[in-house]
Order: structure tokens, then C-alpha cells, then sequence
């Protein structure tokens, strides 16, 4: 699901990157048409007041959905970068410090051109309000008056002609002449007005139809005071007309006062100079009631262009530091993604300038050192694999082998060399000679004859070390050679070494079988002849010989059969030795076997206290019986006669159920207060003919020692703390478990015996 | 720049800076004044206002009060426009249901004063009728005093229901352009009257 969900985002991304990567191109390319297009429409406007009036909302429009644009636009990457910022995103803070670099350096000169503006600006709309310009309107406008001025008086002057005509004549002569008063004197309309502006007369240019512009109170009571009037009226369709009036003079008291209301048309060409200045005019003064808005107008929008700019200006700063931080961030991630190990990491070319031979460089490097690191691997493999079957030869190796780093510090060691020596190899790794020689006494001994050899030099040597301690002894067989140097790998030495003890034993055991058998048989055939020959001797002659030679005889004889028999004895020893092993094995009570042969030895000439100390539960132990009794009997002898001369001997005979190597064996330990065993021959104790005592024939302890090995058992010999010997013998409790041992023997001994 | 006064161009940068300051804080400030239509402290209402029949049309007649701020006097003796708008409503009062809209008119007349010929043209916008004044007094005289303006024709009127007129007059000086005025949003670029209400006695 994951990869699916996975798949469909890889799938989707590009599209929509696609839209994003351009969406920034687009909107900028907007928003720097719309700063254009506002800044075109704002050179249009500082000319002209009305076309600004015309584009405003336009301008404004514009620079609005510019504004709004970027806006987004800036407010989208800012709130980006203070995420990344915040989050300490590699190359963040490179990327604050372009983009408050660009916009400083785009921002500055904006501004400077903004307050250059706003002067120009103010100069400009001042320069409209300039008193030179106010002062030639004011000018414009009294010359024009008084062209006017001269027309005015001159159509004033025609009305009051035109009055003093009227002046005699009734009401009717009035309405009759006023028409052709008015054609002579190119008047648009005439009016003769009575009191209460009474209509008298009425006659105009423009027909019958026309309705007629009675003056205004104003302009009656002027009359009526004797004063003409004349004014200037604008007619609303650009043109001018000139209003006057005067009273009809002469006319008697109490007499209706008429008086002569006459309209002209100024000159359409006159008129139209007349309007263009007074529009002008007009023009000028709304302006200048309008210029502090028109100010405030132009200053916002001018604001509002430069905002626009400023923010156009922001955003292309951050655009562009972004795409300059791109690449250095990419460069960043890639070298983030090595240093954890990453060497597939490969970055996209963007651009063919210094940064994209950066990016080529980078991606050069990790394909380097992806291939490096793969031939590395194949090489560590390969060593791995070397060392791996190294490690399972030296392990399956019943050889031991010891490997020494230069300096003498243990490298190395084998689980053989281990179990010879007693030692667990784990702790043995990286000690010195001496460290490793407070570990175990066998290792202590082992390794000063070998430090011996190397500190002297000798880096290939073969020599039988032997190493014992109180109660065995081992022989191994070492040959030393020095490791070669490889590269800068130290070389050191190897030693390797076997235990031969049990070859030797084996050795040493078969001679003395072949010894013990040719003895059997060249010694014991002619002994009974002698003993035959010599009782036939004594019965023969000793009843004629005298007394004196017949005890002579008798003594000679007597010792020839006594030493016959001595050597019988001996013989039988050696035989006894020598035959072959046929165990019968049954079950039997052990304890009881102990107390029966104790017994025979409590019974004896000599006052030895014999102890027996039983443990109940082995009623049932599955051995040789005879060969078990044996065993008691030679230690028992054993004992005995190393007591002689020992004030208050004592013997203790114990058993007891144990485990040896995971295995139930029951154990006979019989202990004695005598000497002990001589020290220099606590290795050779079980051995033919080692013996300190003068009577003994040296093979009561190897006989025993046979026998127990034999059962499948191990006998150790100790001398106690206090004096005295003690001797150990640990037979299997039953058939199975002289099974396992005799297996685990036979697999720890076989491979020597190979070898051997 | 020829229009330029020569002092303009060696004043010192820093004086430059400072006059720029000076500028915009100005502009701010003008910008954010309210244009002064009526003066503060002077009467702007519609004083009274009445329905006479004539000639079978009930006409009004009113008498605004038009206090014009010495600002906008001054504009207007710049040739700067005031345009002033009367309207006026006629509803029949009902019990229990809203007023009915009997009828509603909006006249307009334009105050400008006309400097060729130093008159004051006041200008009805609705009929284009132009009358001129001598003078500023005369022209405001006429334009706060409208006479004769037909409303409805009497006998659309039921005898016996009660009829509701209002009045209202609002005065704008300056003519700016609508587009500027929308952009300066604040400006108060007119001022108009509360409702006068009375009563239509027939």
C-alpha cells in the first residue's frame, strides 16, 4: 500500500511541479506588465489632470490586482523561508542573507526614486499654480473684457438711440417701429417694458414664435433711476449676448415710464476667443480649488506604483536568492547524504556556470566513491569470507594455535588451544604474556617457555613443552614460525601445539604391556623348573648330607624357592598388567565392596585406623566388580605401606555420587596421612616402576589407573594441604554414562592419535 | 523646468529632503481634511418649505438656509461649480400599512460664477433654463429660495387622505471628477440637509 501510495506520489509530483515551477514565471511576468502598465498610465496622467481623472480607477485597478498578486506571491516563499529558517534548514540563513541583500540593493534606489518623484510631482502640479500663469489668466480675461467693454458700449449706445427714437411716440407707435428700430440697429430682440414689467412692445430676430426675457427688477429700478444698463450674459451654447436697457426719455410726469430693452449678439468669432478664455479661466480656477486633492491623488497612486515596485522587488529578490540558494542547498543535502554513507546520491545539472561544474564535480566524487566502496566491500566480503573459514579450521581444529601480535600481545587463540591449556580464549585476546600468565597455571608455563623463545629472537622453533601441575602432567608439542608482513599489517608469530600426552601414554603403555607380556612369558616358564629342581635338590640330599651342610642347604634352598616364588609374584604382577581388557560389568553395592575389603585391612598386623566415610544411594553402581575390588585393594596397599613409620596412620575411605563433564560417576577418594607423593614424581605417579617406596614394584598405581581407564573413569593423585596423599577415582554410575564419557574420550583423543 | 522658479533649483539637498517631508506630510493632510461644503458654525437646513395649488399643479416653494464655508466661496469666485439638489417626496399617509410613494422629484441647479462677464449664472441642470446675477448674494438669494416647482397635479390627489411632503437640499462644491472622489473616499465632498417634513394641507 505504501509502495502504491508511493508510486502514484512519484507519478503525481512532476505534474504538479510542473504547474508550480511555472506559476512563479507567470505571475511575475504579470506583475511586472501590470508595474509597466501602471507606470505608463502614471507618465500619461502627470501631464494631463483629466486624463489622470480618466485612468485613475484604471491605475488604481491595475496596481490593486498587482499589489494583491505579489502579495501572495511574497507572503508564500517568506512563510516558507521562516519555516526553513526555523527549522535550521541548510542554506536558510545563506538565503536571508541574499534576499535582504537584493532587497536592500532593489529597495534603496526605489525609494530615492519615489522621493524624487513626489518632488517632481509637487514642482509640477505647483508649476500649473505658478503666479505668472495666474496673473496671465487675470490678464487674458480684462483684455477680453475689454473688447468686450468697447462692444458693450457700442450696442448701449444703440439702445439709448434707439430710446431716444421711441421717445415721442404713443404706445402703438412704439409696437409699430420698435421691429424696424431693432433690424437698423442689428439687434437679436428689443423690449419695451412699462411699469410692473408690463410688456409694451416686443420685436425679435427670431420670428413670431419667440417668447420674450423680461429684465429683472434689478435692472428696472437702474433704469428707473435714469441709469442705462448693460451686461454681458453668456447664452449657455458658447456664445454671448449683450443685455442693455434705457428709459424712453422724455416722457411727462406722471406718465407710464417705458424703457428700451435691447439684446446683441457678440460676434461668433469674438465669442469663441471670449470662451476660450473664460473656460480657461474656469479651468484654471477649479484647478486650483482642486490642487491639494489632486496632490494627495497623484502622491497615492504614486505610492501605490512604488509599492507595487518595492514588492515586485521583494519578490524577485527572494526568487532569485532562491534560485541561487537552490544548488547550494542541493550541494548541501548531497554532502549530508555522503557523509551518511549515501554514495548513490547524484544532484540535477542546473546550470553550466561555476555552480553546475560544482554539481558536476560532486556527482564525479560520489560515483568515485560508490565504486570504491563497492570493490571495498567485495574485498571485506572476500576477506570476511577468508577469515570466516579461518575461524571454522582453526575452530574444528583439534590443534591448538596461539597467534602473538609483534609486541607479544596475544592476537588470537583457538578453542583447542583453549581446552588444552584450561583456558576460555575470549579472555585471553590483546593480553600480554604476563596478564595471560596469571590466568591458569598451565597457560602461566606455556607461555614463559614461549616468551623465553621470542624475546630471545627466535621466531621458528619446535620444541616438547612439558606442563603440569600437582596432580598431572601434559606434554605438548609447539612449533613457532613468524607471520609475514603485509602492507602496514604487523606480522607477529603463530604457534601452533599438540598435546601428546596421551600419545606418550600410549606409547609408554603398550611398551610395558609388550614388557610386562615377554617377562610373563620368558620369566615365568623356567621359574617353576627352578623351584621344582630346587625342593628335588632339598628332598634329595638333605637327609644325607651332615647338619652343617644340611642347613646349607636347607637355607639355599629355602631362599631359591622364596625368590622363585617372589618372582612369581612379580610376573603375575606383570601379567596381570599386561592382559587385556574384559571388563564383566554387573551392578553391585559399592559401599558394601568398600567395607568388605576395608575390613581385610583392619584385620592386619599393623594398628592403622581405617575410616570409611559412605554416602547411602549407591547400592546399584555397574562396574567390574573384581576389577573394583582391585582397585580398593592396591589403594589400600598403596596406603598402607606408605604409612610405615607414620605415627598414628589413618586411612579414610569415601564415596560419593558426582558429575563429571554433565555425566552421574560415583567417586572413591582414599586419603592417608603419610608423606605423600614425592613432588618430582607427581606427574609420573600412575606411571610403571615409579615409586619411592623400597619394597614396591612401582605398578600398583598404574595397574589401578588401567583399570579406571578401563571403566571409562579419570584418577588424579594429590598431596593434602596438611601432608598425606589422597587419590581420586571417578568411575561411571552406569553403562550409559560410561557411554558419553567413553564417546567424549574417544572424540578428544582420536584426532592425536590420527595426528600421531 | 523652464516653468521652474530659478530659486527652486539651488536649494540644498538636505533642505530638498526636508521640503519632500514637509510635502508629503502636507498632502497627507490635506488629503485627510474634509472639504469644507458648509461652514461649521452656520446654518445649513431647509427652513420651510410648502404645497400651494396653482393653476391645478401643487407646486413647492422653500426657503433653504445655504451657509457656504468661506472655502467654498472662495472656490466659487474661482469659477469653481456648487451644484445644489432639492429633494423633494409626496407620500399618502395610510393607517397600517407604510407610506405610499405618491410622488418623488429631484431638481438641480448649478452655481458658477462666469468671470468674463463677472456674472453669476445659476443653471437649471433638469430644464437647462440659465438666468445670471450680478452678484454672489443675489445668485446664492435665488438659488436658496426655489419658487414654483410643480410636484403633482391636485386632483390626483384624494381629498380625504392625508399627504406627507419632504424636503431636502444637498449643496457639492468643486466638480471633482467622480473617480477621484471615489478614490478619496473620506473627503466630505458635499453636504445635505436633514429631511424637512410638513404636513400637506389642501
Amino acid at each position: 500500500m505504501n509502495a502504491a501510495q508511493g508510486s502514484t506520489q512519484a507519478t503525481a509530483s512532476p505534474a504538479r511541479w510542473a504547474w508550480t515551477r511555472y506559476l512563479p514565471v507567470v505571475l511575475v511576468t504579470l506583475g511586472l506588465a501590470f508595474v509597466t502598465l501602471a507606470l505608463g498610465l502614471m507618465s500619461r496622467t502627470a501631464a494631463d489632470a483629466n486624463a489622470f481623472a480618466r485612468l485613475q480607477p484604471l491605475l488604481l485597478g491595475v496596481n490593486g490586482i498587482g499589489i494583491l498578486v505579489l502579495l501572495v506571491l511574497i507572503g508564500r516563499k517568506a512563510w516558507r523561508l521562516a519555516l526553513d529558517y526555523r527549522r535550521h534548514v541548510p542554506g536558510s540563513r545563506m538565503m536571508l542573507r541574499a534576499v535582504g541583500t537584493f532587497a536592500v540593493l532593489a529597495v534603496v534606489p526605489l525609494l530615492v526614486v519615489y522621493w524624487l518623484s513626489l518632488q517632481f510631482l509637487n514642482r509640477g502640479i505647483d508649476s500649473w499654480f505658478d503666479v505668472n500663469v495666474r496673473q496671465g489668466f487675470a490678464d487674458a480675461l480684462t483684455l477680453s473684457r475689454s473688447s468686450l467693454s468697447l462692444r458693450m458700449g457700442d450696442f448701449l449706445a444703440r439702445t439709448e438711440g434707439a430710446a431716444r427714437e421711441l421717445s415721442g411716440e404713443s404706445e402703438t407707435g412704439v409696437v409699430i417701429r420698435l421691429d424696424s428700430i431693432r433690424r437698423a440697429n442689428g439687434a437679436e430682440e428689443m423690449i419695451v417694458v412699462g411699469a410692473n414689467r408690463r410688456l409694451v412692445a416686443f420685436s425679435s430676430s427670431a420670428g413670431a414664435g419667440a417668447l420674450p426675457m423680461l429684465p429683472g427688477e434689478d435692472v428696472l429700478m437702474q433704469t428707473r433711476q435714469d441709469r442705462p444698463f448693460v451686461s454681458l450674459d453668456p447664452t449657455g451654447d458658447g456664445g454671448y449676448g449683450v443685455f442693455t436697457a434705457a428709459p424712453l426719455p422724455g416722457r411727462a410726469p406722471g406718465e407710464e415710464p417705458l424703457v428700451l430693452v435691447g439684446q446683441y449678439a457678440i460676434p461668433d468669432r469674438l465669442a469663441k476667443l471670449a470662451e476660450g478664455v473664460q473656460s480657461a479661466s474656469a479651468q484654471y480656477g477649479r484647478l486650483t480649488y482642486q490642487r491639494p486633492y489632486l496632490k494627495g491623488t497623484f502622491a497615492l497612486t504614486l505610492t501605490m506604483v512604488l509599492l507595487l515596485s518595492l514588492l515586485a522587488a521583494v519578490y524577485g529578490a527572494l526568487f532569485w536568492a532562491q534560485r541561487l540558494v537552490q544548488p547550494v542547498q542541493d550541494l548541501i543535502a548531497g554532502t549530508r547524504a555522503v557523509a551518511k554513507g549515501d554514495f548513490e546520491t547524484r544532484l540535477s545539472l542546473p546550470s553550466r556556470d561555476e555552480i553546475g561544474y560544482l554539481v558536476t564535480s560532486f556527482n564525479e566524487m560520489t560515483k568515485r566513491l560508490a565504486l570504491a566502496r563497492a570493490e571495498t566491500e567485495q574485498s571485506r566480503a572476500a576477506v570476511e569470507k577468508e577469515r570466516a573459514n579461518l575461524a571454522t579450521v582453526l575452530a574444528r581444529l583439534s590443534t591448538g594455535v596461539i597467534a602473538f601480535e609483534p609486541d607479544l600481545h596475544i592476537r588470537s587463540m583457538n578453542a583447542a588451544a583453549g581446552s588444552i591449556l584450561g583456558v576460555d580464549p575470549e579472555q585471553t585476546s590483546g593480553l600480554t604474556l604476563a596478564d595471560a600468565s596469571q590466568l591458569n597455571g598451565w597457560l602461566g608455563q606455556f607461555l614463559d617457555r614461549v616468551g623465553e623463545r621470542l624475546q630471545a629472537g627466535q621466531a621458528e622453533w619446535r620444541e616438547q613443552v612439558p606442563i603440569h601441575d600437582e596432580g598431572s602432567r601434559r606434554e605438548l608439542m609447539c612449533a613457532c614460525t613468524a607471520l609475514p608482513v603485509v602492507g602496514e599489517t604487523a606480522g607477529g608469530f603463530v604457534v601452533v601445539f599438540d598435546d601428546i600426552t596421551t600419545l606418550l601414554q600410549a606409547q609408554r603403555d603398550a611398551a610395558w604391556g609388550e614388557v610386562a607380556r615377554r617377562l610373563a612369558h620368558e620369566i615365568k616358564n623356567p621359574l617353576t623348573p627352578i623351584q621344582l629342581s630346587a625342593e628335588r635338590m632339598r628332598r634329595k640330599f638333605l637327609g644325607s648330607m651332615n647338619e652343617k651342610d644340611a642347613q646349607v642347604l636347607e637355607r639355599a634352598t629355602h631362599t631359591i624357592v622364596q625368590q622363585v616364588e617372589a618372582m612369581k609374584g612379580m610376573v603375575n604382577a606383570f601379567s596381570e598388567y599386561a592382559r587385556a581388557p574384559q571388563l564383566v560389568l554387573e551392578p553391585f553395592n559399592l559401599n558394601a565392596l568398600v567395607s568388605e575389603v576395608a575390613e581385610l585391612y583392619r584385620a592386619g598386623e599393623r594398628p592403622v585406623v581405617v575410616e570409611l566415610a559412605l554416602e547411602a544411594g549407591l547400592e546399584a553402581v555397574e562396574a567390574d566388580r573384581g576389577r573394583v575390588r582391585q582397585i580398593l585393594s592396591n589403594l589400600l596397599k598403596n596406603a598402607m605401606e606408605a604409612l610405615e613409620g607414620t605415627p598414628a596412620p589413618y586411612v579414610q575411605v569415601s564415596t560419593r555420587r558426582a558429575e563429571w563433564h554433565g555425566q552421574p560417576v560415583v567417586q572413591i577418594e582414599v586419603v592417608d596421612n603419610g608423606p605423600g607423593f614425592q613432588r618430582e614424581l607427581m606427574g609420573q605417579v600412575f606411571d610403571p616402576y615409579v615409586t619411592s617406596k623400597p619394597k614396591g614394584t612401582g605398578l600398583g598405581l598404574a595397574i589401578v589407573k588401567k583399570v579406571v581407564e578401563e571403566h571409562g573413569g579419570r584418577i588424579e593423585a594429590h598431596n593434602g594441604p596438611e601432608g598425606g596423599a589422597s587419590v581420586l577415582v571417578a568411575l561411571p554410575l552406569n553403562e550409559e554414562s560410561r557411554a558419553q564419557l567413553g564417546t567424549r574420550e574417544t572424540r578428544k583423543s582420536e584426532p592425536r592419535r590420527e595426528r600421531a | 523646468m523652464n516653468g521652474f522658479p530659478k530659486q527652486v533649483l539651488v536649494v540644498a539637498p538636505h533642505r530638498r529632503f526636508v521640503a519632500g517631508f514637509a510635502f508629503c506630510v502636507a498632502l497627507v493632510l490635506c488629503a485627510l481634511a474634509p472639504a469644507a461644503v458648509a461652514a461649521e458654525d452656520a446654518r445649513f437646513e431647509a427652513r420651510s418649505a410648502y404645497l400651494e395649488p396653482v393653476d391645478g399643479v401643487m407646486q413647492l416653494n422653500a426657503t433653504l438656509e445655504l451657509g457656504l464655508s468661506a472655502t467654498a466661496l472662495e472656490a466659487l469666485r474661482d469659477g469653481v461649480p456648487v451644484t445644489l439638489t432639492l429633494e423633494s417626496q409626496l407620500r399618502r399617509k395610510r393607517r397600517f400599512l407604510p407610506d405610499a410613494s405618491v410622488a418623488e422629484l429631484e431638481q438641480r441647479w448649478r452655481l458658477q460664477y462666469h468671470a468674463l462677464s463677472d456674472r453669476w449664472l445659476v443653471t437649471h441642470l433638469n430644464t437647462g433654463l440659465q438666468t445670471s446675477w450680478p452678484n454672489q448674494a443675489a445668485a446664492l438669494d435665488h438659488l436658496s429660495r426655489p419658487r414654483g416647482i410643480p410636484i403633482i397635479d391636485a386632483p390626483l390627489l384624494r381629498g380625504s387622505a392625508t399627504y406627507e411632503a419632504s424636503l431636502r437640499a444637498t449643496v457639492e462644491v468643486g466638480g471633482m471628477p467622480d473617480s477621484l472622489k471615489l478614490l478619496m473616499f473620506w473627503v466630505q465632498w458635499q453636504r445635505t440637509t436633514d429631511w424637512y417634513t410638513w404636513t400637506v394641507r389642501q
